[in-house]
């Protein structure tokens, strides 16, 4: 049964790796920020799921970890890390 | 001692508690009821009572048991509607999108109150709150043709049911924003 | 039979992460593409938190998991609102259907 959850947990890395695609195509840095959103959630679930196919609970842990740090994360990057320019350009599909 | 002093010390007495419980049990779920945990786990109830308590001094709002279970109902639907509408624009290839931001004139007052509005309504079909401004909310709506008005009225009326509150009569009503970044509405 | 619907409800998440990516990926501006990431994860991790309690030992494991959820739910809905409000006040301009 396990190894069910294994094949689970690889396939949301599929979801990781359209999040990284994002980061590298942006265009701005709030595409980039929302892709490291993805990774939080998308982290969350993966840790989650090898807590039990693993049966290591403190995966668990990490999985509240990584949801702190992913809203840490995006406020930071709003207060501090994006002084955005006067005229950016993020419309238009890329 | 006057009795409105003592009732405002049993008051904080109330609020101090009611942290100390909430922030243990947490702990104990965290800990996954681990007794072990407690050695770490009483000072750090300790400091989370702390930093509560210098963070927000006194609650000032009240939570309705039976107005949170509707509101909680209705988010748990239709947020699972919003995730479905949401997963099927983006896997049909004609990638079914026509979006426009809108201002909505909220009729909740309170800052707590907005926040939880502004938060649900971005789990909600096809809206996305993108800043307040003044009494409004800004959101980013994924296809004009969603009944969007109808559904905002209908969470602001959920979220002042947890908190026990009434609405303004006035606003509750959505303007569309012809500039795109929403800076000037009709 | 537990454990299928469990798996079935964790089948179900994954197929929500995967929608709410091909909407990252696919979605024309950051606002869109935050639509498909608060609505669609949300979801998706619910359904795997779901299909996990199923199988939990103990209902403590349960809350555990329930107070993550709402963690990431509450935290997702706010850092998307920052995110939207800081692309419009950089005059990140919304992409539209007409014109």
């Amino acid at each position: 049964m396990s190894v069910i959850i294994f094949g689970l947990a690889s396939v949301l890395m599929l979801s990781v790796i359209a999040g990284l695609i994002r980061v590298e195509r942006g265009p701005n840095p709030a595409d980039r920020m929302l892709a490291a959103q993805l990774f939080g959630t998308t982290g969350v679930a993966i840790l989650l799921l090898l807590a039990e196919a693993m049966e290591v609970p403190a995966l668990r842990d990490v999985a509240l970890v990584f949801a702190l740090l992913a809203a840490m994360a995006a406020v930071a990057f709003v207060k501090r890390a994006w002084h955005p320019g006067p005229s950016e350009k993020g419309g238009g599909p890329s | 001692m006057p009795t409105r002093e003592l009732a405002s010390r049993i008051d904080r007495i109330v609020q101090l508690l009611q942290r100390v419980v909430i922030f243990a049990v947490l702990w104990w779920v965290i800990a996954e009821a681990d007794p072990d945990g407690w050695l770490f786990g009483v000072p750090f109830v300790a400091l989370a009572v702390v930093a509560s308590l210098g963070l927000t001094p006194s609650r000032t709002w009240r939570i309705d048991p039976p107005g949170a279970l509707k509101y909680a109902w209705y988010f748990v639907t239709q947020s699972f509607l919003g995730g479905i509408d949401v997963a099927l624009r983006a896997i049909r290839p004609s990638l079914p999108l026509d979006p426009m931001i809108v201002r909505y004139r909220m009729r909740l007052a309170p800052e707590h109150a907005r926040v939880l509005f502004a938060d649900t309504v971005s789990l909600l079909p096809g809206t996305l709150s993108t800043g307040f401004e003044d009494d409004s909310l800004t959101l980013h709506v994924l296809d004009c043709e969603l009944p969007i008005e109808q559904s905002l009225r209908d969470v602001e009326e959920r979220v002042a049911g947890v908190f026990g509150l009434t609405l303004s009569s006035e606003g509750g009503d959505l303007r569309v924003c012809e500039t795109l970044t929403g800076d000037e509405c009709e | 039979m537990i454990d299928a619907i469990s798996i079935a409800l964790i089948i179900v998440g994954a197929l929500f992460f995967l929608a709410g990516s091909a909407g990252v990926l696919r979605f024309p501006d950051v606002y869109t593409r935050l639509h498909a990431l608060t609505k669609a994860d949300n979801l998706g991790l619910g359904f795997v938190v779901l299909g996990l309690s199923l199988r939990a030992d103990s209902w403590v494991v349960v809350l555990k998991m329930l107070i993550i959820w709402a963690l990431v739910i509450v935290a997702g809905a706010t850092a998307g609102h920052l995110v939207a409000e800081a692309a419009r006040t950089s005059h990140v301009v919304p992409w539209r259907r007409r014109s």
